[in-house]
């Protein structure tokens, strides 16, 4: 009795410096690799980081967030890698002056005005840049106004960070931050964006390409030379369809070793596999 | 000798002091954060106020143009919370009446266990069932494009402060002591003249009180209403239009606060504005405890 009474404490002594330690290498040993940003370059990367962390042991956590708060996270340093499917801003740049960052483009995507099927099956399956515009605009408001059936245009905007958003408005309207007045819901990630737009049976947003399916579809362009362009994989590779971008991942030129080693998985044979098997389309062959 | 006699009292104020000086310290610290949040606020607030053209008082936002029209925000977070406690006070206090006044205290224990379970769900789960469904409701009822407007957010939102509400009302009401009711009872009063006349000036800073910390949930709460209410910063038209989309300032701040970087004017804007939810807040406090100390005089 006696001896464990006086046992205790110094016990608890030997076992403190332990505790600690294993605490503190629980903290910092694996050195784990984070990404956030972009929802649309998320599923290619986070593909990759599974069969990355089940081949290497490090753990890579990855993070949905949009490409603005992707860079910004990047930037403020709480990640590593920052993923983006548009370019750095100038005004992001120039937030950050005293930083330097890498872009690597790891596949392709198209952003693609995007239909409830309910209106695609109608006979609206093509329409110009210009038209796209006017609906965003404001000017028209009813999907008879291009063939369709006599019901008022829902339109769908998001928020104006996201790279979807940038791209798709620098096309239409010209200006990748430009008001949408004509916009009567603002949504996030593409996932919030595609279940609005097929519990509505009227309404026009716009998806990354690997987001269509039958109940949401993708609009042709008309280009002005007539000419048809369907969101087709063959016409997003060749950059025919006007809504082609990048699909990057960001990092500081300070970054640490394994974050780049990350960068180098992707962009390899692994890495590229889990792009196209995501839906988008290689940089390396 | 002296010393060792005096020993055992020394020390027990010694203690008794401690504590004090401890509870002192304790209530010194709540004090001090609740300034130190304010401070923070206010300073942060300062490069948007400062700024020129900043537009604060309009309706447009658009941090690329410098524009902080804080106007829809705050319009759609009054508007919601008008809409939530339209629906939730007068559901909540009849269930509190009907709960208390039944006076079956199994029955009792029995509703306040599963109101009480209802006010610890996590927000996101409403907000999850908000989307799933209640939107989808909405949408349907009302034969819109989308139920991700003011009113879904609205109601979804009284769904989410009924219980809080209700369970402290109907404490309220159930801690009027009994002999208030027998003595009135034995005057021939009615039942609902002993509620009206007696249970109910007597439960009535209870009331209010429950009131105010439910109007203070519907103020702040995020998650839920950021998911269904659309996300539009603009004021519907016509104003009082419930079946449009908006946006709250909490909502806003959630969808836009990762984009924004610290200490840029952007940043500065949205903490601007949760200055004056804080403030709305202070306010309501303010205002009920005058309301409350004034009706206790007259009692």
């Amino acid at each position: 009795m006696i001896t464990s009474i006086v046992d205790k404490p110094s016990m608890f002594k030997k076992y403190v410096p332990v505790v600690l330690a294993v605490c503190l290498t629980a903290c910092s040993a694996p050195e784990a690799v984070n990404l956030s940003g972009s929802s649309t370059v998320l599923p290619a990367v986070s593909l990759a980081a599974d069969k990355y962390t089940s081949e290497t042991g490090v753990s890579v956590i990855v993070n949905a967030g949009g490409s603005g708060s992707g860079f910004n996270q990047l930037a403020e340093g709480q990640t590593d890698i920052g993923m983006m499917s548009r370019d750095i801003t100038e005004s992001e740049l120039k937030k950050f002056d005293d930083l330097s960052f890498i872009k690597t483009a790891i596949g392709r995507d198209a952003v693609v005005p995007s239909i409830s099927s309910e209106i695609y099956e109608a006979g609206v399956q093509a329409l110009t840049i210009a038209q796209i515009a006017e609906i965003y605009s404001g000017r028209v408001d009813n999907w008879s106004a291009f063939g369709g059936p006599d019901r008022a245009i829902f339109v769908i905007d998001k928020e104006a960070s996201r790279g979807t958003r940038q791209i798709f408005m620098g096309v239409v309207l010209g200006n990748p931050k430009a008001e949408a007045p004509g916009a009567d819901l603002v949504t996030g990630s593409n996932n919030e964006e595609q279940t609005a737009l097929t519990q509505s049976d009227a309404a026009i947003g716009m998806l990354s390409f690997t987001w269509l399916n039958e109940d949401v579809r993708g609009l042709s362009i008309i280009l002005p030379n007539q000419q048809v362009v369907a969101p087709s994989l063959e016409n997003i590779r060749s950059g025919a369809f006007p809504f082609v971008r990048d699909l990057t991942v960001v990092t500081r030129t300070d970054t640490k070793t394994a974050a780049q080693d990350f960068v180098d998985y992707l962009l390899g044979p692994e890495g590229q596999k889990a792009v196209e098997e995501s839906g988008y389309i290689k940089v390396n062959e | 000798m002296s010393g060792a006699t005096l020993s055992p009292a020394k020390q027990r104020t010694g203690s008794r002091d401690g504590v004090k000086t401890y509870c002192q310290f304790s209530a010194v610290t709540s004090i001090f954060i609740v300034g130190l949040i304010l401070v923070t606020l206010l300073i942060q607030s300062g490069p948007v106020l400062l700024a020129d053209n900043n537009g604060l008082l309009g309706t447009h936002w658009n941090p690329d143009e410098g524009l902080y029209g804080v106007l829809p925000m705050l319009f759609g977070s009054v508007f919601v919370m008008l809409i939530a406690t339209s629906m939730a006070f007068p559901i909540g206090l009849m269930t509190a009446i009907y709960i208390s006044e039944t006076r079956s205290s199994k029955l009792r224990r029995f509703y306040k266990s599963i109101l009480e379970l209802l006010a610890g769900i996590p927000s996101i789960v409403y907000g999850l069932i908000g989307v799933a469904y209640l939107n989808i409701w909405v949408a349907d009822a009302f034969d819109l494009q989308s139920g991700r407007i003011i009113l879904t957010a609205g109601i979804l939102l009284g769904i989410m402060i009924l219980p809080t509400f209700l369970t402290l009302s109907e404490d309220a009401i159930s801690s009027v002591p009994l002999k208030f009711r027998e003595n009135a009872k034995s005057l021939g009063l009615y039942r609902h003249e002993i509620f009206k006349k007696v249970i109910l000036p007597q439960a009535k800073s209870g009331i209010a009180g429950a009131g105010l910390l439910a109007l203070g949930r519907a103020l702040g709460e995020t998650m839920a209403v950021m998911l269904v209410i659309g996300s539009l910063d603009r004021l519907p038209s016509p104003l009082f239009n419930p079946l449009s989309s908006g946006q709250t300032i909490t909502s806003k701040l959630g969808r836009e606060v990762g984009e924004s970087a610290f200490g840029s004017v952007h940043f500065s804007a949205l903490v601007f504005m949760s200055l004056i939810l804080v403030c709305i807040t202070i306010a309501l406090t303010i205002l009920s405890q005058y309301y409350l100390t004034r009706k206790g005089d007259h009692v």
